[in-house]
């Protein structure tokens, strides 16, 4: 049987999908991207080929995404990660209009259309601010695991307003919140406002549209999706793993190619 | 295909003066009378992103001022302008006006400096009266520095900028219908080369460039450019490997200078004021959005162009005034566009690449 393969080589994490010939995930995995990045998509291909239980042979076509995309060498195609962000999670969540992805190093919004299609997209690229590198510096300040701040917002009874955009200023406000005592929590949930805040302008510039789906690796972050749901007024599609749906939208690219090649 | 570039600017001004005894002046963005400088044996050396780092600049300027400003007055900090024989400031933003006061009345530069008023749109009747006179006075005060002005050489470039024009508007015409062989990077780098070069040198390599490379052209994606120059210029590139073709422009230093078919005139200064009036709507003319929608909007029906993609500076006042009404506008009319801004001379990062290309993937 044919399978067809997506890498997203992300600043954080390199992901990859497999599908079958029948478009289905057979599975996918996810590496930290580390230094270089041809290792990485090497590492995540491996990985996720011992996952679905085939060899390299059985994968007809591959398409690569994400920043790191030119350095995929074994790609057949390469495709920015907003086209394939918005076919992934249209194929998830056949309702969806609006994409909203956090990744590591910038952020997107993206008007989703028919068949998956982009139809508009705005992009946060000049600065950490509203990315999950913003969380990363963060978490390291507060000394606690990025992936425990969405537990430990949710709890708070309140919030500390985080009033600079800016990491670097952020960063510095945070330590005299430290120093003034306020309890973490309440300071994560502050700062979790604050990356939707910022995201929320690039949603209002491109507008909501039916279903909004959430993807990228702040998407796990219940924190932050909560009050991205709070601000949109309806709740999010999530996929258990939000950081694969480009690389599934890559792979279904690769797939859509065999198709129309007969 | 190296028949098609002239030396570099540096060489080819210490060439000019030498063999031809040319007086070359550096002159800023972005409309001014070349025909009359040309006559009086002036080589007009435009001033647009001289590849500099800028860092005496910033002494004199605000930190929100556009990198053409900056990087013009880096090159004359620099000491980078001392084969040049003057000055020309149009009247092409406030930028500029702010600029042409540090150079003239602050800097000690020893070099005469020479200022053009031209007229802005809503243009009415007297509108062209004002022109006429702006270009005489310039003419008169460019007399008293290099001797009388010659009416029937005047005449003669006069002749020969509508030449140039001609055959720049046959380029972009055989471009826009897909009949052009030539790259993007390689079509901007052969035009812009009329920012420095003599029409007497430019109008050859022009000429040949078109018989050249006349011909049907690979398919591949139309799109158009609009703001002040193709920049970052790695933009032409990578449009060049994304497989998109500019099939038009609307940009400050090509094709919004470009002249249209003449309408005969004895008299030189009023040929100059009819070229001037039928140019193409600008930012820096103040030309009503509306004209600047449907000058767009017609390019992309004749190109068949589904996107525009905006090359600003950064900091650009005139430009960026227009721009959320004209994208809105736009996108209205179903064109969609994409904002690339940067800062002159600062490459492609990344992240612009891959808004670049997922902009094209989206028109596609
Ligand atoms: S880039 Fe804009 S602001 Fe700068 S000189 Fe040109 S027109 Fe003026």
């Amino acid at each position: 049987m044919d399978y067809f393969a997506g890498i997203d080589v992300g600043a954080l994490s390199t992901d990859a999908v497999i599908l079958t010939a029948g478009s289905e995930v057979a599975a996918y995995s996810i590496v930290e991207t580390g230094a270089n990045s041809t290792d990485a998509a090497e590492e995540a291909l491996a990985g996720v080929l011992a996952e679905a239980e085939i060899v390299r042979s059985q994968i007809k076509r591959i398409v690569a995404t994400g920043y790191g995309r030119v350095s995929v060498p074994f790609a057949d195609k390469r495709v920015t990660e907003i086209s394939c962000h918005a076919l992934g999670a249209y194929h998830l969540f056949p309702d969806t209009g609006t994409v909203i992805d956090i990744g590591g190093q910038d952020s997107k919004v993206i008007q989703v259309g028919e068949g998956g299609k982009v139809l508009n997209f705005t992009m946060n690229d000049k600065c950490a601010a509203g990315t999950g590198r913003f969380l990363e510096v963060m978490a390291n300040k507060l000394q606690v695991a990025l992936d425990e701040m969405g537990e430990l917002s949710l709890r708070a009874g309140r919030e500390v307003p985080i009033s600079s955009v800016c990491t670097v200023f952020a960063e510095s406000e945070v330590v005299s919140l430290v120093a003034q005592n306020h309890p973490t929590e309440e300071i994560i949930r502050g700062l979790h406002r604050s990356i939707v805040n910022r995201v929320w302008n690039m949603v209002k510039a491109v507008g909501v549209n039916g279903g909004v789906a959430m993807t990228g690796g702040v998407a796990k972050n219940r924190g932050v999706v909560a009050l991205m749901e709070e601000k949109l007024g309806q709740s999010v599609h999530l996929h258990e793993e939000p950081q694969v749906v480009g690389a599934l939208g890559a792979a279904l690219l690769a797939w859509r190619a065999s198709q129309s090649a007969g | 295909m190296t028949q098609f570039y002239g030396p570099s600017r540096k060489r080819y001004i210490r060439q000019q003066k030498q063999t031809h005894g040319r007086h070359p002046f550096g002159v800023f963005p972005a409309h001014y009378p070349r025909e009359i400088l040309w006559a009086m044996n002036v080589l007009p050396v435009e001033i647009w992103d001289p590849p500099l780092e800028v860092s005496h600049a910033n002494a004199h300027l605000q930190p929100y001022i556009c990198s053409v400003v900056k990087l013009g007055l880096e090159l004359i900090l620099q000491g980078q302008c001392d084969d040049l024989d003057g000055f020309l400031f149009p009247h092409t933003c406030d930028s500029i006006q702010n600029l042409a006061s540090i150079v003239y009345d602050y800097l000690d530069i020893k070099k005469p400096c020479y200022f053009f008023y031209h007229p802005k749109a809503p243009y009415r009747s007297s509108s062209r009266q004002y022109y006429l006179e702006q270009l005489q006075t310039l003419a008169s005060r460019l007399e008293k520095q290099l001797g009388p002005l010659d009416l029937s050489e005047l005449k003669q470039r006069v002749q020969q900028g509508e030449r140039l024009a001609y055959v720049l508007r046959e380029l972009y015409t055989l471009r826009a219908r897909g009949e052009l062989c030539a790259s993007n990077t390689e079509f901007y780098r052969v035009i812009r080369q009329g920012e420095y070069l003599h029409p007497d040198d430019f109008l050859p390599i022009l000429e040949g460039f078109l018989a050249d490379r006349k011909g049907q052209a690979d398919r591949l994606c139309p799109i158009i450019l609009s703001g002040i120059l193709p920049n970052p210029q790695e933009i032409l590139h990578l449009l060049d490997n994304l497989e998109a073709r500019v099939a038009e422009d609307d940009l400050l230093n090509c094709s919004r200078r470009l002249l249209q078919p003449p309408v005969a005139r004895e008299d030189p200064f009023e040929a100059l004021a009819e070229n001037y009036f039928a140019m193409p709507p600008c930012t820096t003319k103040d030309s009503p959005l509306m004209e600047r929608v449907g000058f767009l909007l017609q390019k992309a029906a004749h190109t068949d162009a589904r996107g525009v993609i905006f090359c600003m500076v950064k900091f650009c006042e005139p430009e960026f005034f227009d721009l959320p009404q004209m994208v809105e506008e736009l996108k209205e009319k179903g064109l969609a566009s994409l904002v690339v801004d940067s800062e002159l001379n600062q490459g492609l990062s990344g992240q612009l690449a891959t808004r670049v290309e997922a902009f094209l993937e989206m028109i596609r």
